[in-house]
């Protein structure tokens, strides 16, 4: 043959084509946790480049920010309507709330999405599959970079709070000591509860982009992110106090405004009738936190396991639906 | 080319088997396949669409699960090995739409790399040179949405060369191509093989020209059995039982009954529709079928006697599609809706035409009983088999 069409010269395509030394088993073993570490990061950047690339940087700051901020707008009009005049204490819960379950809600999507992306939309999931990375390190990797974007969405939508509609926020009075822990904890809590959704897709073959948002919408009734739990029947306050996302949000808002309205306890909650206190402390708060992210990480990585293997048992990571 | 003694072979099979839940019955994708490929062969798998070559690469890739029997990759289990074989293996499928459209090639490419396991540095250069060799340094730097089908497909062959591959599945690598992109992706194939002539290539297709003039060694699948397996001369030995001539003449005026009656004439016949309407040909063409090649000396000596001259004489080859017919009593056309050749203009449509077919059926199934059988194993699994498959061949070792 004469040569590859479009090529340069044939000297660069032998040289571009050419190969190492004859077989070497040694090249059959891996480098462990480089390996593992350049992977994760590749998918860090393929995450914030997909995430980030289908628009100019301009427009993607704005949505950036218009998102959380209107649907924490959309909460505090209903509130004020509602309630008749402004409550702070409510408000500032309310505006909190809403901005972390928008990072909740990209942390958890964000690996379901990876599947569903790279399996329907880039058709690229099986090469992934088939090269020597660990399928799950890629899918926190991308699950990371909506994190990020998630993480940078709440904190313009709580400045915006703060700023311009009264959050009554105190930098001094911020208790880092357990804002740390909790954030720490948290995010794995919700990269856990990601890897479930991700399991479930990854079985699914049917249009099931929505799921996320299903599985978020279900928790967000129960994880007092715009209410208190004292206002849902005693066992719905049961099921939330079960769900490490509700002892993350009070964690979160008792590390950044002391003193704020609970959304565990108070008087008549299910929480103070079980435990004779009206609201946790801050290191109840770390320790049921810690323990319930356990459990769900736990179930998560047990779960995710059955699930890859069912999919290369049942031809799934190619199997695209045409959604 | 012949592996060394310490060198295991690059693919070892044996009694595998891939069924497919379904209902009302399951698919049997591959049923005991028994196959062994030797290091630095470039070994094909030709069949119809259903024939189980793509079940057999999803397996042999770690994509898939077999059902009983073992696989091996340069002596690695696909069930147990699954890292070391995704190491020192690659692959590329055609007929579809591949890549992350918002990334420009160079960056879709060293992402690869990365996860591939290079060093950074290394990644880019792989890169580089790559580009370079399948073509596509003026779209080095275009997203890759905006790349036509053939440069995708160039782009997922460097993608698939990153790792230096042992052993390189390609999988119909130029279905939906045109002929000209398809040349290209064959082209960088046979340089690839060229430069590193120690690795091993299994090509699965159903362009029986391709698995032709591309493999060393073949295997003709069906439903899931291997039928033979040989060169594909050794193949088309397999249905030449005589030899075969296309003899031009300027007349023949006693006509073919005096060519029948020479020794060694098994039959002589005008070609096409040279029978219907003789007369108004300038020249003559006549099919000889001779027990041997030495019997045409015999047949060439009477042309004179007989009043003709000869104007061109043709040896004909049978094609693998006799092969196939041979061995199965059916041709591709009859099964895939695929004239089986290299994709002419127009062809990349009718081949989708075909996979959409197949996947609607897939999608009510799947939807009727959550089955998961591959979609071109299920077209296969609806025609009935016209005849016994013969026992397969055992490969040269």
């Amino acid at each position: 043959m004469s040569g590859v069409e479009g090529s340069s010269t044939p000297g660069k395509v032998a040289a571009g084509l050419r190969g190492r030394a004859d077989f070497d088993p040694a090249r059959a073993e891996g480098h462990g946790l480089a390996d593992s570490r350049r992977a994760f990061t590749t998918s860090v950047r393929l995450g914030w480049q997909i995430e980030s690339n289908w628009t100019d940087p301009l427009l993607f700051l704005i949505f950036l920010v218009a998102r959380p901020v209107a649907s924490a707008l959309i909460l505090i009009v209903m509130l004020e309507v509602i309630s008749g005049g402004a409550n702070r204490d409510l408000r500032a819960f309310v505006i909190t709330g809403s901005a972390l379950w928008s990072f909740v809600v990209a942390g958890m999507a964000g690996l379901a999405w990876s599947v569903l992306d790279d399996r329907e939309r880039y058709r690229t999931l099986k090469y992934l599959v088939v090269s020597p990375s660990t399928l799950v390190v890629m899918l926190l990797g991308r699950g990371t970079a909506r994190v990020a974007s998630g993480a940078m969405g709440a904190m313009i939508a709580i400045g915006v709070g703060i700023v311009f509609l009264g959050v009554p926020f105190d930098v001094t009075r911020v208790d880092w000591g357990l804002l740390v822990p909790v954030m720490v904890v948290g995010l794995a809590s919700i990269v856990a509860l990601g890897l479930l959704l991700a399991a479930t897709v990854l079985q699914s073959r049917q249009d099931s982009w929505s799921y996320p948002d299903a599985v978020a919408g279900a928790l967000f009734l129960v994880v007092g992110a715009i209410f208190p739990l004292t206002v849902l029947p005693g066992a719905l306050q049961a099921v939330g106090l079960l769900v490490p996302l509700t002892w993350w949000l009070e964690g979160v808002r008792q590390a950044l405004f002391p003193g704020a309205l609970s959304s565990i306890g108070g008087a008549g909650s299910f929480y103070a009738q079980v435990t004779g206190r009206l609201t946790p402390s801050g290191g109840e708060v770390i320790i049921v936190l810690l323990a319930t992210t356990a459990i769900v990480t736990l179930a998560a990585a047990t779960i995710y396991g059955v699930s890859e293997r069912r999919a290369r048992d049942r031809g799934l990571f190619d199997r695209t639906t045409g959604s | 080319m012949p592996s060394s003694p310490v060198t295991p072979p690059a693919i070892d099979v044996r009694e595998l088997r891939r069924v497919y839940k379904a209902k009302p019955d399951d698919v049997t994708a591959l049923d005991g396949i028994d196959l062994r490929v030797e290091s630095g062969e470039f070994f094909g798998l030709l069949g119809p669409n259903g024939a189980g070559k793509t079940t057999l690469i999803k397996i042999l890739t770690t994509l898939l699960l077999p059902t009983s029997g073992a696989a091996r990759v340069f002596g690695f289990d696909v069930v147990a090995d699954t890292k070391k074989i995704r190491r020192i293996m690659n692959m590329v499928a055609g007929g579809e739409q591949s890549g992350y459209g918002l990334l420009t090639t160079r960056e879709q490419l060293w992402m690869f790399s990365q996860f591939y396991g290079m060093p950074v540095r290394d990644g880019w250069r792989r890169v580089d040179e790559l580009i370079e060799a399948v073509g596509l340094s003026e779209q080095r730097g275009q997203k890759v949405h905006t790349l036509s089908t053939g440069e995708r497909q160039k782009m997922n062959f460097a993608r698939g060369l990153l790792n230096d591959p042992w052993v390189f599945f390609l999988d119909e690598p130029t279905l939906g191509l045109d002929v000209s992109a398809a040349r290209a992706v064959r082209e960088l194939v046979v340089a690839w093989k060229a430069a590193v002539p120690g690795r091993t290539i299994l090509l699965t297709t159903h362009y029986m020209a391709e698995a032709d003039e591309l493999c060393e060694r073949l295997a003709i699948v069906d439903r899931g059995r291997i039928l033979a397996i040989g060169s594909p001369a050794e193949l088309k030995k397999r249905v030449q039982r005589e030899s075969l001539f296309r003899l031009e003449l300027t007349s023949l005026g006693r006509g073919v009954a005096a060519l029948a009656a020479l020794p060694g004439v098994v039959s002589a016949t005008l070609a096409g529709d040279q029978a219907e309407a003789p007369d108004d040909r300038q020249t003559v063409i006549v099919n000889l079928a001779l027990s041997d090649d030495s019997a045409l000396g015999g047949v060439i000596s009477a042309l004179g006697p007989l009043g003709a001259h000869i104007v061109a004489l043709q040896k004909s080859e049978p094609t693998l599609e006799d092969v196939f017919v041979e061995l199965v009593g059916r041709g591709f056309t009859q099964e895939a809706g695929d004239a089986g050749v290299f994709p002419a203009p127009g062809a990349a449509s009718e081949a989708r035409t075909g996979r959409d077919a197949i996947a609607a059926v897939h999608a009510r199934e799947t939807a009727e009983d959550g089955a998961t059988a591959d979609e071109d194993e299920r077209a296969g699994a609806t025609v009935e088999p016209a005849r016994e498959p013969v026992e397969p061949v055992a490969p040269r070792r």
